[in-house]
């Protein structure tokens, strides 16, 4: 009767060999010298057709150490084929306890590799899929660090790893009232918000922030995922329509005011004329001049607003400026019944600017402290008067007037788009305008005000040149009368 | 009872003595205001019969002062007429501010500017009619 071991030897599901000392195969099971040939060859000849022992070879492991082995190698069969393959050996001793020979076990590990391979695979893209992602992605912990950033999100955010989200997101560095991310952790569920968050550089940025659990096999959550769509554009498109929507009701309601003003001009001309009377045909001439005037500057404000038109800069000579507003505002003050005063000190010089933008400005802000002298009813002594000092490095140009004057909040409010405190008659745009081209000039405007007795504005516009008020070496200095054009 | 005298509040000016003139022209006494405080002083003065008051003024507004006088016992009857350049506050919406002050009953007409000598005085003839045919 055959030996039952040497029967499940020759039997078993895997390749079985045993070898010498000089690593000669001195047996082998059936599936073995199917693929590696018959016994009595080298088996690093068998194995890998080479003339010399294998680095690192495991039967040579096991004859020097004198203990089992474990490792990964690749064999090729006699047709050709590579495998790969768990190699287990194990000593095999004599009655003495001498090592005589190395059992080897080898067990085909190829859909096992190609498994791995295909995990690893799968890793790399998820990794690169959450790092391509066109959105800022970032993973935070309980503790709010942040653990992961995708490329997105470092690029705008900075490396931000290990940093709290506060810190990345707000520049803070104390955790928000609100924590979305802490939300998430108490209530175990997604949900969208909006926020305003802040780039490395500082630059704000509108978000639609998905925040969602990530939980452990125990189904904890252990980590937040956020996702951020950047949607600045779309808000400040937003906002664009409503400032567009607000202007159109704006100017709608301006331009029925002064047609309402014209009606009135000409209802006192006509009968005025029909009757003779020289007084109230005056009267209604000059409503009618002034609410043509209005109307005129109203839609030089508005094709301003239309046009944010880049600056023209030269070398202005601040003192022919003034003598311009003059000219254009004496007969407006004298019609208000305004003492319009001028103080120009000696030797202001130039500034640099753009002529036509700065003229503006003043217009608007001049023709602000005649209508509030206009609305100071009943009080004499009604004056607006503009001083120019050069203060380096300033030139300060301070306008005031003792006319109705301001509260609180109608100075707070005074230079934002659409505010206007002159009910009927304002567009909100002047001031508004007079603020952006001081700003866009690199200057500032100042208010001081009080209700009764009068409001004093005080610009200030630097004398140096600043990148965006850099002359522009191919405009000529204006003249005076081609800036008044 | 005839409605002679006019307080006309707003804050330009030249629309005060536009409606000034027209009404002048046509027989009514006038008196104007710039703003909600200075017509609540005008009216203890003038003792109106009819007030046309401007929607947006500076301070409290023109429906302000109609809220203000509608629940004044003094005041509550005399006839009131709303001016704006503002579309929305036409009509309906006009409403719909007061609907927010509950029992406070809404402007006896609402003229939309820009506004004809015409219209204006037509509105005022309206107000007098109504008030005839209820007394």
């Amino acid at each position: 009767m055959r030996d039952p071991y040497a029967q499940y030897f020759e039997e078993m599901p895997c390749y079985l060999s045993v070898h010498d000392r000089d690593f000669r195969i001195i047996h082998g099971n059936q599936r073995f010298r199917r693929d590696f040939g018959e016994q009595g060859d080298y088996c690093y000849r068998a194995y890998k057709g080479r003339d010399s022992v294998c680095d690192g070879c495991p039967v040579e492991k096991t004859f020097l150490e004198g203990a089992p082995q474990i490792s990964e190698q690749v064999l090729r069969t006699r047709d050709g084929q590579e495998i790969p393959v768990r190699v287990r050996t194990t000593p095999i001793r004599d009655e003495a306890g001498q090592i005589v020979a190395v059992m080897e076990m080898h067990t085909d590990i190829s859909e096992s590799k190609r498994l791995q391979e295909q995990l690893a695979h799968s890793r790399q893209r998820l990794a690169q899929l959450f790092e391509e992602v066109p959105c800022y992605l970032s993973v935070q912990g309980p503790d709010r660090i942040i653990q992961h950033a995708n490329r997105r999100f470092r690029e705008t955010f900075g490396p931000a790893i290990g940093e709290p989200c506060y810190r990345v997101f707000k520049h803070r560095d104390e955790q928000c009232l609100v924590c979305n991310a802490q939300i998430v952790y108490r209530e175990g569920k997604a949900f969208d918000h909006e926020e305003v968050v802040v780039s490395a550089d500082g630059r704000e940025i509108n978000v639609l922030v998905t925040t969602a659990p990530l939980r452990n096999a125990r189904g904890e959550v252990e980590a937040v995922i956020e996702m951020a769509v950047d949607i600045t554009q779309i808000r400040e498109l937003q906002s664009q329509l409503t400032s567009i929507g607000l202007l159109v009701g704006s100017i709608s309601h301006g331009i029925k005011g002064l047609l309402t003003g014209l009606d009135g001009g000409l209802y006192l001309v006509n009968s005025g004329f029909e009757r003779g009377d020289e007084a109230r045909l005056k009267k209604g001439w000059e409503m009618v001049v002034r609410n043509v005037e209005r109307i005129r500057s109203m839609v030089l404000d508005i094709l301003y607003y239309a046009k944010d038109r880049e600056l023209e800069v030269v070398d202005v000579d601040v003192a022919s400026l003034v003598g311009e507003l003059a000219e254009v505002m004496e007969k407006k003050a004298v019609d208000g019944g305004v003492a319009l005063s001028f103080d120009v000190a000696s030797g202001v010089g130039t500034l640099p600017g753009d002529g036509k933008a700065l003229r503006a400005m003043l217009v608007n802000i001049l023709e602000n402290s005649l209508e509030a002298c206009r609305a100071e009813m009943g009080k004499r002594d009604l004056r607006v008067t503009m001083s120019v000092r050069r203060l380096d490095p300033w030139m300060v140009i301070v306008v005031e007037d003792n006319g109705v004057g301001m509260d609180r909040e109608t100075r707070e409010k005074l230079f934002s788009l659409f505010f206007s405190s002159k009910g009927s008659k304002g567009t909100g745009l002047g001031l508004f305008i007079a603020n952006k081209i001081v700003a866009k000039h690199g200057g500032s405007i100042t208010v001081d005000s009080e209700v009764g007795r009068g409001s004093r504005f005080v610009i200030r516009l630097p004398l140096e040149a600043r990148p965006s008020t850099r002359p522009n070496p191919e405009l000529a200095p204006l003249s005076a009368a081609a800036r008044g054009s | 009872m005839g409605l002679r005298r006019i307080l006309v509040v707003d804050d330009d000016p030249d629309i005060r003595e536009y409606f000034a003139a027209v009404l002048d022209d046509h027989g009514y006494e006038v008196a104007g205001a710039g703003d909600s405080a200075a017509a609540l002083a005008e009216l203890d003065r003038f003792l109106p019969d009819v007030v046309i008051v401007d929607v947006l003024l500076p301070g409290r507004s023109g429906l302000d002062l109609l809220v203000t006088l509608r629940r004044s016992p003094r005041w509550s009857a005399t006839p009131l007429v709303v001016v704006t350049g503002v579309d929305q506050l036409l009509k309906d919406d006009c409403q719909s501010y007061l609907g927010a002050h509950a029992g406070v009953e809404g402007p006896d007409a609402v003229l939309g500017k820009p506004i004809h000598p015409a219209t204006l005085l037509a509105v005022l003839r309206a107000i007098e009619t109504r008030q005839l045919a209820v007394s």
